[in-house]
């Protein structure tokens, strides 16, 4: 039994502690810790109820549109507006936006190092790299110039981010076991690496050109939206959505079914807690969060595959291990934040995140949430792909796969990646239905009017899970605010019953083979996108 | 300039794809940022070539959002993947590094030690709870772990410069806004504090715009030869005064005065519509269509002073402005409080916890906080900067009306 600690977890947005008990080569518990408070929440009181929209998006610097969209919403709710439909789509697609830009940041940039060894592709051949590529049906890239740039790098002696993993990635006897591709398909994968930063920018340029900026946009403000698109800024959008499109069709899609089989093991432990929480997004014209484009729902696998109804009452926020001076079970739109440090103690207080619960129990969030509550919701854009891709991976296992199997590690990254695909796909459609509006000549954008008091709450998805924000409205000023992270709830501490959150049940069981270098931990940490 | 009198980064570069007119298109550009001559461009290709290495680097995240690392990946000039494989050895830099724990952590320690290298700083320093609303490493249970503010002035005191990037590092950013519960506050006024005395710059919009920061980093190292000295001679600077209500510490922020000399209301496009007296007063309607100015809807612009519509956002796709949102000012001192509500124009100022109209501030406070605040909108002179050029502009009807009701335009 030893105990292991990774903090940093680096590639992650934000402050990320995580510390497990190893017992025969498997993770026996685990305790994860968020090392940061800013308080968000006591900044906003007192505001104009609109300004929450600015302000709180910077909670976080990759996914600051959901949290946006999720504070209009709650200002919308709470004040009684309804925001026209062409704001409805522009708020759509730059959510689309968003998710792109995520879903491709997350695999190559932050998650891949965890499976790519971009040294070992210095052994690639060339010709066989070429071969592969065209097996695998993915994106021919001119190999032979990044695997010049690669070794001119790597003898530069300088190693600029990849400083502190040279005894990782590694040769020979000290090469790390859990980096098992063959080297053409590290040269793939690192060529591709280099191509999604381009990629990524591409997406965030959409956000750019109808939200002013990227991160932390400017014009989804309560009451509708500020941009009001001409033909050359439709045509700028619509030019981005396909490139973007064409890159996750042809090196993220491919690329995924490529690693897959070299990491099947992965689809047998990293599942977590089995409860699964979708608020719902991208909106429909009627709405109504259960006919969302990805549906609201609640999903307890171990109660069967269906999805239960769920609203803003249903959750609470436990503080039993989290240094907070508040009482614990509180419902967040009566929430209260009053920080108070306390020495870190695995049985006592150990994190400055809050344990959300939704009915009563630990909650994943996430793509794997929604692909699973929009797949036994029947939705056929999810279903199809969802089914597409087990018919896939079962020839590579030599069985046949179920969807339960999506509980786990191997499920969790591949549903980010099919979700990827799926609202790409949507993404062009709905520059499609802007066209088409506007052509009808709808010329609505904002509404003014709204009332001055209320209470309300935005409940939304962010790439990486469930946001969402209540406010509470007195005279014209923000008299409460309190924002659930999609962090908040997959890093959440033990509750006040001593039940661990998502991410600490799913690193239990965990295999680790070097404590030393648990790179394993590294992969169930990321693959929640924290 | 024969191939051979090249550098060893020319070399790199070279291997990597880099063809000389790339390069020097590209010291041009950066030439053009810095409100340089173009022909600078060998110059500062010639400090490049000379170079013998790559720069060290750290980045550390204090209090963030990682919005300014999710910023500097928007960057093409050059792109994210050029500026950490071919131009700075970034030894830390957790959102990207592929190194995690105490694998990633002895990276700042040992270089810290060696020095020679650059720090950027992303993020509010967080003081509150003595110090522990942010820590890092550490062994089980906590052990060794190290407090944010630790961990800062350990890779500041021996760094060349620093660079204090985005508004959390200026000033703790929104971090900081009333009621400031964490305790946050900046890069520069913290150094000071404990006495360190390398020299920060101050770059603040929320997030930063990256391609300043890669101005300010070819800056260093090219023209100034990695010279911090020869980089503050030759870098021309605002020096912003700045009292630091967290240390109580009375700072000179110093600001590169090619990004943050001017206002944003000076290099506007949509000016001409402010003198021609054509507004847009409801957020989307026919006058936004119209592209007119968004100065009734609350814009900051005239007392923001940043280089955003020359510079444009996300790869010069486009800026808050041009897509129909009012600024809301993310480059001044103070922002949240100084500017919000963000949709009023110049009303409601909050100064701790007191609410006073601009008029007031403008008297109360003298005219360097008013340059850096207000009254822009009603003459550009009166921004602290009369003296030179043409004499003030008239007094707009619409400001004279608005100045006349009591309580301004609530």
């Amino acid at each position: 039994m030893a105990r292991v600690v990774v903090d940093p977890v680096t590639r992650i947005e934000g402050h990320l502690r995580v510390e497990v008990e190893v017992t025969n080569g498997k993770v026996s518990d685990a305790w994860v810790s968020g090392t940061l408070w800013r308080g968000m929440e006591k900044v906003l009181v007192n505001r104009a109820p609109e300004d929450a929209f600015w302000v709180s998006q910077r909670i976080c610097g990759v996914c600051p549109i959901s949290h946006s969209h999720a504070s209009a919403q709650s200002c919308e709710d709470a004040l009684g507006i309804k925001i026209p439909n062409n704001a409805r789509i522009i708020r759509n697609l730059i959510e689309a936006a968003q998710y792109l830009h995520s879903h491709i940041l997350w695999f190559y940039t932050l998650a891949a190092l965890d499976y790519v060894n971009p040294v070992n592709a210095l052994n690639a051949d060339i010709a066989d790299t070429y071969a592969l590529a065209q097996a695998a049906g993915t994106r021919i890239a001119d190999f032979g110039a990044v695997a010049a740039r690669l070794k001119a790098f790597v003898e530069n002696g300088q190693l600029s981010i990849f400083t502190g993993h040279e005894g990782w990635f590694g040769v020979g006897a000290e090469k790390h076991p859990g980096y098992v591709l063959p080297p053409e398909l590290d040269l793939i994968a690192t060529a591709h690496y280099l191509e999604a930063l381009e990629l990524q920018a591409v997406a965030a340029e959409i956000i750019g050109i109808m939200g002013g900026k990227f991160p932390h946009q400017m014009t989804s403000i309560p009451g509708g939206t500020a941009f009001v698109p001409t033909e050359q800024k439709l045509d700028d959008v619509l030019f981005r959505f396909t490139r973007v499109k064409e890159f996750i069709d042809t090196a993220l899609i491919p690329d995924t079914l490529a690693i897959a089989p070299y990491i099947l093991d992965a689809a047998s432990f990293g599942g977590g807690c089995g409860n699964f929480l979708s608020w719902g997004v991208f909106e429909a014209e009627d709405l109504d969060p259960y006919n969302r484009y990805l549906p609201r729902g609640f999903v307890e696998v171990s109660k069967g595959l269906t999805a239960q109804e769920v609203g803003p009452d249903d959750v609470t926020e436990d503080v039993d291990h989290s240094w907070y001076d508040v009482p614990s079970g509180l419902n967040p739109k009566d929430g209260q934040t009053v920080p108070k440090f306390e020495p870190y103690s695995t049985q006592g207080k150990y994190s400055w995140g809050k344990a959300a619960r939704c009915k009563g129990v630990p909650a994943e969030v996430g793509p794997l949430s929604r692909m699973l509550v929009a797949y036994v919701n029947g939705r056929p854009e999810v279903k199809s792909i969802i089914d597409d891709t087990l018919a896939k991976l079962s020839k590579a296992a030599g069985a046949q796969l179920q969807p339960t199997v999506l509980v786990s590690l191997l499920g969790r990254v591949a549903a980010r990646n099919l979700e990827a695909k799926v609202v790409a796909d949507w993404s062009i459609a709905w520059v499609l239905e802007l066209i088409e509006a506007l052509k009808g000549g709808d010329s609505s954008f904002f509404v003014t009017e709204r009332a001055d008091s209320g209470q309300g709450a935005g409940l939304w998805e962010a790439p990486r899970g469930s946001v969402g924000h209540w406010m509470t409205v007195e005279g014209g000023k923000i008299a409460n605010y309190q924002v659930v992270a999609p962090t908040t709830w997959d890093i959440a501490p033990r509750d006040s019953k001593g039940v661990p959150g998502p991410m600490e049940q799913a690193l239990i069981g965990t295999p680790v083979v070097d404590s030393e270098r648990p790179l394993e931990v590294m992969r169930v940490a990321h693959s929640f996108d924290p | 300039m024969a191939q051979e009198a090249h550098g060893a980064l020319h070399d790199l570069l070279a291997v990597r794809g880099v063809t000389r007119r790339d390069f020097l298109k590209y010291c041009g550009s950066v030439a053009a940022m810095l409100g340089l001559s173009e022909t600078m461009a060998p110059q500062i290709a010639a400090a490049l070539e000379g170079a013998p290495k790559l720069m060290p680097a750290l980045w550390l995240n204090g209090g963030s959002c990682t919005g300014c690392t999710e910023s500097i990946a928007q960057v093409d000039t050059p792109d994210v993947a050029t500026i950490v494989l071919d131009y700075l050895s970034f030894e830390y830099f957790e959102t990207i590094m592929a190194a995690a724990g105490s694998w990633a952590e002895k990276n700042i320690t040992k270089r810290a030690e060696e020095g020679g290298y650059i720090l950027v700083y992303e993020g509010s320093v967080m003081t509150g709870q003595d110090g522990n609303t942010l820590f890092v490493g550490g062994g089980p249970e906590n052990e060794g772990a190290k407090k944010g503010i630790e961990i800062l002035e350990e890779a500041a005191a021996n760094a060349a410069a620093v660079l204090a990037i985005g508004s959390c590092a200026v000033d703790g950013g929104w971090i900081a806004g009333y009621p400031n519960a964490s305790e946050a506050t900046g890069v520069a006024a913290w150094l000071q504090k404990k006495g360190i005395k390398t020299p920060v710059v101050s770059m603040p919009t929320c997030p930063v715009n990256p391609e300043w920061v890669v101005a300010m980093v070819v800056q260093l190292l090219l023209v100034a030869d990695r010279d911090p000295a020869k980089f503050l001679q030759v870098t021309p600077m605002v020096e912003v005064p700045y009292n630091d209500p967290v240390t109580g510490e009375k700072v000179t922020l110093l600001m590169p005065k090619a990004i943050y000399g001017q206002t944003i209301h000076d290099n506007c496009p949509r000016r001409g519509h402010f003198e021609n007296g054509e507004f847009v007063t409801e957020l989307g309607s026919k006058e936004e269509a119209m592209g007119y100015c968004l100065y009734k809807v609350g814009c900051k612009g005239p007392q923001t002073f940043t280089q955003c519509p020359v510079t444009r956002w996300n790869r010069r796709a486009s800026w808050c402005v041009e897509s129909g949102a009012p600024c809301i000012g993310c480059g001044g001192l103070n922002w949240v409080d100084n500017n919000s509500p963000f949709l009023k124009r110049m009303s409601d100022m909050r100064i701790g916890d007191t609410f006073v109209q601009p008029g007031t501030i403008g008297a109360a406070v003298g005219a360097v906080a008013a340059a850096g605040l207000v009254l822009h909108g009603i003459g550009m002179k009166a921004a602290g900067r009369i003296g030179d050029g043409p004499p003030m502009e008239e007094m707009k009807a619409y400001d004279r009306k608005r100045l006349a009701k009591k309580g301004g335009d609530k």
